[in-house]
C-alpha cells in the first residue's frame, strides 16, 4: 500500500462551532482526492457525533437539512477485533469493518482539533493525518501554547488568564495586568476567532466572561494593538519540513477591529476566498523573522501534516500569536510559492499518516516486577 | 363483459390519476384524518364548473348500476377535476418521503380491494367508480390506518431524543401559543444565544417527530439551552411532548382563533396549549390576553414562578412599549432599554427578555442584543421593490391580530402614498369564525386601503362582502379579483408606481381553491 492506494476517508463536520466550515474543507478535499482517482470516501461526524460514510462528490447544499440523503451510519468501535469505522453494527448481528487505511482529519475546532479524535483514532488504531493528541491540545489552548512559545524564547504579546474560579498570575489584583488597555479578549480555547471582543477596560473584560458563551471555560486577555496586523504562514512537515509563502489577510472594513469570523468565513469558499495579501509585501528582515519563529514553532508545537501559524506585527516587530493545527480548506491556498498542489499537499499529509503515526503506546516496562514485589492490596490501603 | 372490463380499467386509471393530487393534499394538511375529505368537499364546491363536475360525476355513479358505460363519466371527472388543483404546485411540490410512500401504499391497497371486492359481488362498474369519487375520503382511511404505524415508527426517534437529552442535560425553554411562537423562539435564540450555546427547533419541526429529529441532530454535547417551538392540533399533544421535553421555563405568547377547524373553540385551544405549563417549574405569559392572565394567577398560587409579560402593562414583570417603531422595555417598573428600533411585535420581544432574564443572561447583554433582533423572514418585513414600489410582506402571517398589525402599518407607511394595496387570499383555520374574521378584515382593510385585491376563491366572497360593507367615508377600495397570487404580482406591477405600497397579507398554499 503506498499513497496512490490507500484507502482513504476524509473526516469532516463534527460537533463543533467550526462544524458547517469543517463541511467545506472536507468537502474540497475529497472532490480533490477523487478527481485524482483516488479510493476515497467521506466520513461526516453529525453535530452530535454520530458518523455517516458519505459521498465524496456531494455539495455543501446537501448538508443544508443536517445528513445528507443515502448517507450510511457507522461506529466507531475499538477492542481487539472489528475495531474501526463500523457499519450495520447492531442490526441482526452482522458488522462489517468499512476498509480505511487513512483518515484525512478536516475537522475544526472542538473534539476534531483538540485531541480527542485523535485519541479515539489511536486507540481504534486508525492512522489519520494531522497533529496527535498532545499537539492537538496545545494547540488549542492559547494560553499554554504563548506560554511554550514564551519558554523558547519566541517573541509573544502578554497574555494573561481570566477565569471565574480564579485569574491567573497577573490579572488583577495590586498590580492590575500590567499593561494598559483597551484589551482583546479571547476564549482560551477554540479554533477560531469565534468568540473574540476587544474592550475598553479589565472589568468589562470580567463582565463579559458571563454574557459570552465561548468565554465562560476561561479567557485570555493581552493588549489589544491598533497598528498591529495579521500574517499568516503555513507550515507542513512531510516529506521534508517547509513553509508557504506568507500571507496578510485584509479587514474587510476599516471600521472592524479585529479579523472577524465572518470576515474569514461568509463568502463560500471559506478561508480561499477572504480579501488578503499574498505573498505579503514586508520588509526581508521581518519575512526572515517570521520564518525562523515558524520554523521554531513546528517542533514547539508538535506540528504535524499542515498547520497555520498566525502572526501579529506592526511592519518591524513581530509577536507569535496562535497555531491552527487543522487549518480551514488545510491551509492550499497559500502555497503559491513555492507552488504546491492540492493534491500533492494531501499526499504529504497521507504520506505522513501512513510512515509516522503518532502515538507510541508501550508496555515495555510493565514486566510484572512490581506486582510480583507488592503484597496484598490490604496492606497497600492499611 | 368486455364493456363492463373497460369500464371498470377507465376508473382504475382515474384513481391513479386522482391519487398523487389528494395525497399531495394529505400531506400538506399533516397527514390529519379528516383533511383530505374536507379538502375535496372545499374544491368541488369552489366554482359552478367544479359544481357541475361532480353533480356529472356523482349522477355517472348512480346511473352505472343500470348502464356501466355511465361511469365513464365518473372516471373522466375524477381524473381531471377539481379545476385548478395540481398535482405538483406552486408552492409545495408533491415529495415522495418515505410516510407518503408508505400511505400511497396503504391507498392503493384499500382500492383494489374495494374494486376487486366489488368485482367479485358482481357490481364491479359500481364498485369502481364510487372508489374513484371516494379517493378522497379513502386517502384519509389510509391515514387512519397508518397513523398507529407512523406513531410506532416514531418510537425510536423519539426513545433515542429522549435519552440525548438526558446526557446532554439543557435548560429546555418551551414555547407555544397560536401566533408568535417562531418569532419568539428566533428573539430567545438571540437574546441568549451569547451568553450560553443554543440550539433552537427549526421552524417546520414543531411536532412529535420533527422535535425528535431536531434533538438528534442538532443538539451538540454541551449545548446549555434548548429551544423547543411545540405545536398542536389536538388536545395531550403538547403533554406528550412534555413528558419527554420536559420544559424548565414553558412560554405561551398568545391564544387565538387558529386551527379551529381542529379545536372547534378557543377555550379549548387555550386548555391545549395550558399542557405546556403542567410539570414546568417557570412560565412566562402575555397577560395581554385576559385567559393568559387568569392562567399567570393559578400558576402562581400553585407554586409555579411565573414572569407576566405584556405588551401594555407597566405593571407586569415585563413589559415592552412601542411607539413609533421604537421599543423601550421596562423590568419589573424600572426602565432597561429606551427607544431600541426594531421592528418586533412587543409582547414576542416582552417574552424573550423574561426567558433571558430567568436564565441568568445579564440585564446589559440583553439590552445590547435587543438593538440586533432578528426579523423573522415573510413576517411583516419591509422592502423597497425596484420600481420605487414599498412591499410589506406577511405572507406568513395568518391570524386576525396580526393582520390587523399589518394593516397599522400599511397606514402608517402609505399616509403619503398615492395607492395603498392589500393583496390577500383571506385567511383560514378559523373554523365557525372563518367567514365573521374575514370579512371583518376586509371592512378593516377598506378603511385604509385604495385597492384589494382577492386572490382565489377560498374566501372571495366574504371578503368581498365586508369590503363593501365598510362604513368607511371615503367609500369602498376598487376591487380587483385575480385566481392566484403570481397574477397578482402582475397585476400590482402594472398598476403601481414609485412611493405606492402594498401590503402581501397571508398566501394560501396551492391546495386550497
Amino acid at each position: 500500500m503506498n499513497v496512490t492506494t490507500a484507502k482513504v476517508a476524509v473526516a469532516f463536520g463534527g460537533p463543533s462551532p467550526e462544524h458547517d466550515v469543517s463541511i467545506l474543507t472536507g468537502l474540497q478535499a475529497a472532490r480533490e482526492l477523487a478527481e485524482a482517482r483516488r479510493d476515497v470516501i467521506g466520513l461526516y461526524w453529525t453535530k452530535t457525533g454520530e458518523w455517516f460514510r458519505v459521498d465524496a462528490s456531494l455539495e455543501a447544499a446537501d448538508f443544508l437539512d443536517g445528513v445528507p440523503r443515502g448517507a450510511q451510519p457507522l461506529q466507531l468501535v475499538t477492542g481487539a477485533e472489528g475495531a474501526g469505522f463500523v457499519a450495520g453494527a447492531g442490526r441482526l448481528g452482522r458488522t462489517r469493518p468499512l476498509p480505511v487505511d487513512v483518515v484525512v482529519n478536516c475537522c475544526h475546532g472542538g473534539p476534531g482539533e483538540d485531541g480527542t479524535l485523535q485519541g479515539a483514532l489511536d486507540l481504534v488504531g486508525v492512522a489519520y493525518t494531522g497533529p496527535g493528541v498532545a499537539g492537538a491540545a496545545l494547540g488549542m489552548d492559547k494560553l499554554a501554547f504563548a506560554g511554550v512559545a514564551q519558554v523558547a524564547g519566541l517573541p509573544v504579546l502578554p497574555r494573561v488568564l481570566l477565569h471565574k474560579d480564579g485569574d491567573g498570575p497577573g490579572a488583577g489584583g495590586r498590580g492590575g495586568l500590567g499593561f494598559a488597555g483597551p484589551y482583546i479578549v479571547k476564549p482560551r480555547f477554540g479554533g477560531s476567532s469565534i468568540g473574540v471582543e476587544v474592550v475598553a477596560d479589565l472589568d468589562t473584560a470580567r463582565a463579559r466572561l458571563d454574557a459570552n458563551a465561548h468565554l465562560r471555560a476561561g479567557a485570555v486577555v493581552e493588549p489589544y494593538r491598533e497598528d498591529l496586523f495579521d500574517l499568516n504562514v503555513a507550515a507542513r512537515t512531510w516529506p521534508e519540513a517547509q513553509l508557504s509563502a506568507i500571507e496578510r489577510p485584509l479587514r474587510s472594513t476599516a471600521a472592524a477591529e479585529i479579523l472577524g469570523y465572518a470576515d474569514k468565513y461568509v463568502g463560500g469558499e471559506g478561508m480561499a476566498s477572504a480579501p488578503r495579501q499574498l505573498p505579503a509585501e514586508l520588509a526581508p528582515t521581518l519575512v526572515e523573522a517570521v520564518r525562523d519563529a515558524a520554523r521554531a514553532v513546528l517542533g514547539l508545537a508538535g506540528v504535524r501534516g499542515v498547520a497555520r501559524i498566525d502572526f501579529l506585527s506592526d511592519g518591524t516587530s513581530l509577536f507569535v500569536n496562535e497555531v491552527n493545527t487543522v487549518p480551514g480548506s488545510l491551509a492550499r491556498y497559500l502555497w503559491v510559492d513555492p507552488v504546491l498542489p492540492f493534491i500533492d499537499l494531501l499526499d504529504g499529509l497521507i504520506g505522513e499518516a501512513l510512515g509516522r503515526p503518532p502515538a507510541h503506546y508501550t508496555a515495555s516496562g510493565a514486566d510484572g516486577t512490581v506486582l510480583r514485589s507488592a503484597g496484598g492490596i490490604a496492606s497497600k490501603l492499611a | 363483459m368486455i364493456l363492463r372490463g373497460a369500464v371498470v380499467a377507465g376508473c382504475v386509471v382515474s384513481m391513479a390519476l386522482a391519487g398523487p393530487r389528494w395525497l399531495r393534499v394529505a400531506q400538506r394538511e399533516h397527514y390529519l384524518v379528516d383533511a383530505t375529505s374536507r379538502f375535496a368537499l372545499r374544491w368541488w364546491t369552489s366554482s359552478p364548473v367544479n359544481v357541475a363536475g361532480l353533480a356529472f360525476a356523482v349522477a355517472g355513479l348512480l346511473l352505472s348500476s343500470r348502464w356501466p358505460a355511465c361511469a365513464f363519466a365518473t372516471a373522466a371527472v375524477v381524473a381531471m377535476g377539481p379545476i385548478g388543483l395540481s398535482w405538483r404546485g406552486r408552492t409545495a411540490p408533491l415529495a415522495w418521503t418515505r410516510r407518503l410512500r408508505t400511505l400511497a401504499l396503504v391507498w392503493s391497497g384499500i382500492e383494489i380491494a374495494a374494486v376487486v371486492g366489488g368485482t367479485a359481488a358482481g357490481q364491479g362498474p359500481v364498485a369502481a367508480a364510487a372508489a374513484a369519487l371516494a379517493v378522497p375520503a379513502l386517502v384519509d382511511l389510509a391515514c387512519g390506518v397508518t397513523a398507529p404505524i407512523e406513531r410506532w415508527l416514531a418510537r425510536s426517534h423519539v426513545s433515542r431524543a429522549a435519552a440525548r437529552l438526558r446526557r446532554v442535560a439543557p435548560t429546555v425553554v418551551a414555547i407555544t401559543g397560536s401566533f408568535g411562537k417562531t418569532s419568539t423562539k428566533g428573539y430567545v435564540a438571540h437574546l441568549v444565544g451569547g451568553a450560553r450555546s443554543v440550539v433552537a427547533s427549526p421552524a417546520s419541526f414543531n411536532n412529535r417527530a420533527g422535535l425528535a429529529r431536531a434533538v438528534n441532530e442538532q443538539l451538540a454535547d454541551g449545548t446549555e439551552v434548548f429551544v423547543a417551538e411545540m405545536g398542536t392540533y389536538g388536545r395531550g399533544e403538547i403533554a406528550e411532548l412534555c413528558s419527554w421535553i420536559r420544559p424548565d421555563v414553558a412560554v405561551i405568547t398568545a391564544v387565538g382563533p387558529v386551527h379551529l377547524e381542529r379545536f372547534r373553540s378557543e377555550d379549548r385551544v387555550l386548555e391545549a396549549k395550558a399542557e405546556i405549563l403542567q410539570d414546568a417549574p417557570c412560565a412566562v405569559l402575555v397577560i395581554d390576553d385576559d385567559r393568559l392572565a387568569a392562567l399567570a394567577e393559578t400558576r402562581a398560587e400553585l407554586g409555579t414562578r411565573v414572569w407576566r409579560v405584556s405588551a401594555h402593562d407597566p405593571s407586569a414583570d415585563v413589559c415592552v412599549i412601542e411607539e413609533r417603531g421604537a421599543l423601550t422595555v421596562y423590568v419589573r417598573g424600572v426602565e432597561m432599554a429606551r427607544h431600541v428600533s426594531v421592528d418586533a411585535r412587543p409582547g414576542n420581544v416582552a417574552a424573550a427578555i423574561a426567558v433571558a432574564l430567568e436564565l441568568g443572561v445579564p440585564a446589559d447583554e440583553v439590552g445590547r442584543r435587543l438593538a440586533t433582533l432578528p426579523g423573522a423572514p415573510h413576517r411583516l418585513e419591509q422592502t423597497l421593490g425596484a420600481s420605487g414600489v414599498v412591499v410589506l410582506d406577511d405572507t406568513y402571517n395568518a391570524n386576525p391580530a396580526g393582520a390587523r398589525a399589518a394593516l397599522a402599518m400599511l397606514r402608517r407607511l402609505g399616509t403619503d402614498a398615492t395607492r395603498r394595496v392589500v393583496v390577500t387570499p383571506g385567511m383560514v383555520e378559523l373554523g365557525p369564525l372563518q367567514a365573521e374574521e374575514n370579512s371583518g378584515f376586509a371592512a378593516q382593510v377598506a378603511e385604509v386601503a385604495t385597492d384589494l385585491v382577492v386572490v382565489g376563491r377560498t374566501n372571495r366572497r366574504t371578503l368581498l362582502r365586508g369590503a363593501r360593507q365598510s362604513s368607511s367615508g371615503a367609500g369602498p377600495p376598487r376591487i380587483v379579483v385575480v385566481r392566484t397570487r403570481p397574477e397578482a404580482t402582475v397585476w400590482v406591477r402594472d398598476h403601481l408606481e414609485r412611493g405606492d405600497v402594498v401590503l402581501y397579507e397571508n398566501d394560501l398554499p396551492d391546495h386550497y381553491p
